[in-house]
């Protein structure tokens, strides 16, 4: 056997590439809805909500302090143990089978991503000046909309490398999702090289295709990072 | 819950808990390793030499845009092909071995970023200071710019720290049975007890270590700094 084989490497990398939408499609809808969960999650703790506030803390200091993969065998496990406490309560019957391997990994990276992106979003609301709410108010605007319409875009561009520093981290955080049975780039890259013991040839496949992904992705987010902060007064 | 699941629920800790110092020396070993790497590429960085520039620029690429997971199997599996061309068998090596040798890797390169900003941090003007005493480049960097750096990269010394602890919870996937290798087995043979209950032990293991770690980061941060004076101070 050869050490590495050109013809398996090209002729089974179509498989690895089916697999991108998967990746995508996680790190993607996690990222959104962390970024929802994230933003109540900060403003929680600005706002210094009481209980709220507390279990804010104690909830991203445990998702920062845990592996990710620990964290994706806990939802794994913990979800069927839940439901049998509540059918035994309530006499319903859910069942943990029912739901898809890819709700699992949404939920887990979600709940994951919103940790870190709460962090970063409460650094951005810290970061603009007090006088800008102040200024919002004096026009006229409710909380909620001087933070929409104020506080909230300048917020973003703040946060925006840190931002997009997550979602790469979220890219290849997916490389975890075989934990819960998600078939992604990963997965494939095991079943497929188990097939033939090639592991090289897929794992470096696979490694090429996360690198191209998240090249793509630094070069999207700098563009972004420049437009966003076009309108920004140069310092002379 | 009652008083046997308690009583479970120890001694599931205590199995786990004894594959602590595995994790830990995996961790240990790594980081240094990794700083020592680190420290090479970012001198590399710094001075701008053309060609072993690129290089560390293409190498820092690679490890920060591909997940460790894909590394780890990638040294696993493709360094003993590597080796074997050059008739070297590493195929006894303890597994332990690849496991450090692909989060140094690994580490290398986010540590290295975070020295070279330290690095910046401090300044052109220090080691001109430095020069106008008649140190030499060596005795600049020991004396003067380390100390003042390794305080300022301090904090992100301690995230990548808390990461890497973290990052060792994949090594179970090559068949190392550090402290998560260990819940695989008990998960496996099946106790009679929740798997959940299992993994919320480990996760909490996880969580005091980082904890730990964070707590004697940001006390080390404070002795270090506490020469520091602040500009409002002024």
């Amino acid at each position: 056997m050869s050490i590495f084989s050109w013809d398996f490497a090209i002729s089974r990398f179509p498989d690895l590439l089916k697999a991108v939408p998967v990746t995508l499609l996680i790190a993607v809808v996690s990222m959104l809805l962390g970024l929802v969960l994230g933003l109540l999650i900060a403003l929680c703790r600005i706002y210094k909500v009481p209980v709220l506030s507390k279990f804010a803390v104690l909830y991203v200091s445990f998702i920062r302090g845990t592996p990710m993969l620990v964290q994706l065998y806990v939802l794994l496990y913990g979800v069927p143990a839940l439901f049998e406490v509540l059918n035994n309560k309530w006499g319903w019957s859910l069942s943990a089978d029912r739901i898809s391997p890819i709700i699992f990994a949404l939920t887990a990276y979600t709940i994951n991503s919103a940790a870190y992106q709460s962090e970063v979003v409460r650094g951005a609301l810290n970061a603009i000046d007090m006088s800008q709410m102040e200024a919002a108010y004096s026009v006229g605007m409710t909380t909620t909309q001087s933070i929409i319409r104020i506080i909230l875009p300048q917020a973003l561009v703040v946060a925006v490398p840190n931002l997009a520093n997550i979602f790469i981290g979220l890219i290849k955080g997916t490389s975890l999702a075989f934990a819960v049975k998600v078939i992604d780039i990963m997965a494939v890259a095991k079943i497929v090289s188990a097939e033939g013991y090639r592991f090289m040839e897929m794992y470096l496949g696979a490694a090429l295709i996360y690198w191209i992904i998240c090249f793509a992705l630094e070069k999207l987010f700098a563009v972004m990072e420049k437009r966003l902060r076009r309108y920004e007064s140069k310092m002379v | 819950m009652n008083g046997s699941t308690i009583d479970n629920l120890m001694e599931i800790f205590v199995k786990i808990s004894q594959k602590l110092p595995i994790t830990l020396t995996i961790m240990v070993l790594s980081l240094f390793c990794g700083l020592g790497l680190g420290l090479v590429i970012a001198i590399i960085r710094i001075r701008k030499r053309p060609v072993s520039y690129a290089i560390a620029t293409f190498y820092l690429s690679i490890m920060r845009c591909t997940p460790a997971l894909v590394q780890l199997f990638l040294i696993f599996f493709g360094l003993p092909h590597l080796l074997m061309l050059f008739n070297i068998d590493i195929n006894s090596w303890n597994k332990v071995t690849f496991v450090v040798i692909a989060f140094s890797l690994h580490m290398a390169a986010s540590l290295s970023e975070v020295i070279r900003s330290a690095y910046l941090t401090v300044g052109n003007s220090q080691l001109e200071a430095a020069y106008s005493v008649g140190m030499s480049y060596f005795q600049a960097i020991k004396k003067i710019i380390l100390p003042q750096a390794f305080a300022i990269a301090l904090p992100n010394l301690g995230n990548d720290c808390i990461m890497l602890l973290k990052d060792t919870s994949l090594a179970f996937t090559i068949g190392i049975v550090d402290i998560m290798g260990e819940v695989r087995i008990i998960v496996g043979n099946n106790y009679g007890i929740n798997e959940f209950q299992v993994y919320m032990v480990i996760s909490l293991i996880y969580w005091v270590i980082s904890i730990a770690i964070e707590k004697g980061v940001s006390y080390l941060d404070k002795r270090l700094n506490r020469s520091h004076v602040s500009i409002s101070k002024c």
